[in-house]
Parts: C-alpha cells; structure tokens; sequence
C-alpha cells in the first residue's frame, strides 16, 4: 500500500504531472468536439447529395466528387490521413496543429458518418417523400421537416457510435507532435519509467468518457422513441 | 351534371413509359369541377400512374396536363404551388410516424400557408371532429388502426383546403371491417361538393357515388361513362369480362 502511494506520487503528483493528462484531456475533448462538428456537417451534406441522386438522378458531378472523397478517405488509414494533413497539406505552413488534427478528424468522420446518415435516409419509406411532396412540400422541406428527422432518429446509434470511434482515434495524434491525452500519459511514462499507472490512468480516463457518452446517447434515443409508441 | 362546372384538369396526349414499358398510352380527358371520377381497371393497367401524373408524382414521359388552364406539365411551372391545391391520400396512408396527429394536420398550413399555429389548430381540431377522431389529436400515427390513419390522411390533405382530391386505392390496405369507415368520410365529401378522383376496386361505391367512371386498360381509357350505364351496359369486351370477374 506505501509502495502504491508512492508510486502514485511520483506519476501524478510529483512536479505536477497530473498536468499532462489535464491539459492532454482537453486537447482531445476539444478536438474530438471540432472533429464532431465537423463531420456531421460534411457528413450530412454528402448524404444529401448523395441520397437526392440515388431518389431523383441530380447532381451527377457532385455525387462523383462526394463517392472520390467516400473512397479515399475510408480506403487510407486514418494515421496516414492525419500525417498527410501536418506534413503535406499544411507543410510549409506554421498551422495550429489543432485546427490540423479538427481537419483531419473531421474530414475523415464525415465520410462514416455520411454513409450511416445515407441509410438512415433511404431506409425512410419512399412514401414518406411523396407525401410530403403531395401537401406542396419543395423537396428540400420534404427532407428537413419529414425525412431528415425520422432518419436521424433510426441512424443515431450508430452515429454515437462513429463518435466513440471517433474520440479513441485521436489517441493518434501524438504523431504529429501533439499533447493529447495518450501522449500525456506517455510523457509521464518517459519521465517516471513507468508503464502501468500513467497508461492505466489514461486508459480509465477513455472508458469513463465513452461510458457516459454511451450513457447519454441511451437517454437521448429513448426521448425519440416515445413517439413511436 | 358531368358537363357543368369548370374544367380543373385538362388532360391531352398523356404518355408515361417506365423504359420500354407504355404504362399510359396517349390518354386524353377533361375533369371538371365537382365530378366524383372513378377510375376502375385490372391491377396494372396504369390506372394509379394516371392518377399520379395528375399531381406529377409521376413525371409523364411526352402530352400535356393544364390544372385551372396552367400547364403543370411545363418544366417553369412552380408543382408545388399547384400541388397544394390537389390532395392525396395514398394506399399506405403516409402518416408522418414521428409527429401527432395535430402536428399531421398542422404542418403543411403553418409551413406552407404560413397560418398562426392557434389558427391552424383550431381549424384541425375541427377536421378531427368531422371524422369522429378528436380524442386522437395528442396521439402518435403508430397507435392508430388502418382505417382510423386513412380518416386522418384524408383531413390531414383537406386542412390544406384543396380544391381537388385524389384518392389511390384509399380502401385496399385495410381490413375488410375498416373500408366502410373510409368509405363513408369519402362519400360526405363528395355530398359537400369536392371534385375527386378515386382510383378503387369498390365497386358499389363507384356506383353509388361517382358522378363518372373510367375504365383503363392497357394504358388507354377503354370506356367511360356515368356509374349507372357503365355497370349495366359495359359496351368494351375487356371491361365485360372485367365487371364479370369482380361482380
């Protein structure tokens, strides 16, 4: 027991090291957050675009371009996505390595999150649109007052899901030299020589967030469902 | 009765082919205010297709409709204003699963008429009551049964004040007990004077209240007339044997 406190000192306590899981914590809150945004932003966009296709045939080009972003982004590995954002795309630029990472997470959740919000749509009966169509409707009130709402309703598990995905992803991030909650418990490992509590804590810190986040969702789902029954 | 009133829909050369298949073969028809037109026909014969051509549900492939002398048909005509105008119920009444049936009522005439809500509400709470389903007005489509969601489909379409209503098989998803309900708010509709045109396999109530009835086949009106000659004296080999299996 004297030996656990110690140790415990000298992993958290000695030189404030608790600080690198602190401050690495809401690196990764933070990030995940943007990245969230931001791949439902583009993730449904793309599902609009591409699910007005699959029902009306418009907007071949931009199906195209939306089908080369689905295909690249879930064809390459999400590490080589992030290394390629730092060292390629913003190079030769002194880019915020946040906004870098919100951009690489995010591009790269749209593209699940499009697909997961694609079936959420086309799995809405087609009578649905035609009866919103058929009380004068545009096609665009269609979806955002009848269609979009239904779907988001029968996609939202697996949405949480992508973004429990999403917040464990970024445990990458170190590779482009960022402090994030894995590597705060990583720096600690390097300076104490000490594997277990550092990466246990860290571990703990991921299981208690996507608990509640699981928790959360579970509330959220069953509010929605109440207008089923 | 047929020939007065004004002509509503105008319909000329009307042509729809789903790829090499001719479901509507240059049909051509006048509906006019306040006709009850009924349109019988073997399953497959393009009856529902013309029907939903009539609000372009279905986009025809060449001829023309006019709605009240516009021709709804040209690719500058703005459907959704004209649509507003022209209700429909469906087979699988469409309800919209997530909302009440109020807000089933309510949408289309706040978002769409831009009605206060409380103006809106009041007006559909008194729909509701036309169809005996007031109580309902807090409850959710799922807790419905069929014929109860068709009465709800029916005044959810009348709460836009149409002036024309289109029926698909109103009657063909129900249990057999549930038609009469139906049935019956179609027919006090028509008694207040509602132009419709019902697409059905109720062949009494064609009778009893359809000013005119269609026979299509094949894609082509076969023969039309009022109800009484129609089933009395069907003149057409097809609906013949048509009237023959079914009556």
């Amino acid at each position: 027991m004297e030996d656990f406190k110690l140790r415990f000192y000298t992993n958290f306590i000695k030189d404030d090291r608790y600080m690198y899981l602190v401050k690495g914590l809401g690196n990764t809150l933070l990030i995940t957050f943007l990245a969230v945004l931001l791949g439902i932003v583009l993730g449904f966009l793309v599902a609009i675009i591409r699910s007005t296709y699959d029902k009306t045939g418009k907007g071949k080009l931009l199906n195209i371009i939306c089908k080369i972003y689905l295909t690249v982004i879930r064809g390459t590995p999400m590490m080589v996505q992030l290394m390629i954002m730092c060292y390629v795309v913003f190079g030769n630029y002194n880019m915020s390595k946040i906004i870098v990472a919100t951009l690489a997470f995010g591009i790269n959740s749209g593209a699940y999150v499009a697909e997961i919000v694609r079936s959420g749509i086309m799995s809405i009966d087609p009578g649905q649109l035609e009866a919103g169509r058929s009380l004068g409707f545009s096609y665009t009130q269609t979806m955002w007052y009848i269609i979009m709402p239904q779907a988001f309703k029968n996609v939202l598990p697996a949405l949480a899901n992508e973004f429990i995905v999403l917040l464990k992803e970024t445990s990458v991030c170190g590779y482009i030299g960022m402090m994030d909650l894995t590597r705060g418990g990583d720096i600690i490992r390097s300076r104490t020589y000490e594997a277990f509590m550092p990466l246990i804590a860290v571990a703990i810190i991921y299981l208690i967030m996507v608990v509640v986040l699981t928790w959360l969702v579970g509330n959220l789902e069953r509010r929605l469902r109440t207008s089923e029954r | 009765m047929s020939d007065r009133g004004e002509v509503l829909f105008q319909i000329d050369n009307l042509c729809k082919a789903f790829g090499s298949n001719l479901v509507l073969d240059h049909i051509s028809t006048e509906i006019r205010s306040g006709e009850v037109v009924v349109i019988v026909g073997p399953s497959g014969s393009g009856k529902s297709t013309l029907l939903r051509s009539l609000n372009l549900l279905e986009i025809p492939t060449s001829g023309k409709i006019s709605f009240e002398g516009v021709n709804i048909t040209d690719k500058k005509t703005d459907i959704n204003k004209y649509r507003q105008k022209i209700g429909m119920v469906f087979q699988h009444f469409n309800l919209f699963p997530h909302k009440t049936i109020l807000e089933n009522l309510t949408l289309a005439p706040i978002k769409l008429l831009k009605k206060p809500q409380q103006e809106a509400e009041t007006e559909a709470m008194a729909l509701l009551k036309r169809v005996g389903l007031e109580e309902k007005a807090k409850a959710y489509p799922a807790q419905l049964s069929g014929g109860q969601k068709q009465r709800i489909a029916i005044v959810r379409s009348l709460a836009m004040h149409p002036e024309v209503m289109l029926f698909d098989e109103p009657t063909s998803a129900l249990d057999p007990e549930m038609v009469g309900e139906v049935l019956n708010v179609m027919s006090d509709l028509a008694h207040d004077g509602m132009t419709m045109i019902i697409v059905t396999h109720e062949m009494g109530f064609a009778r009893e209240v359809g000013t005119r009835v269609l026979f299509v086949d094949e894609g082509v009106i076969k023969e039309e007339n009022n109800p009484q000659d129609f089933f009395e004296h069907p003149e057409n080999p097809r609906l013949q044997e048509f009237l023959s299996k079914i009556i």
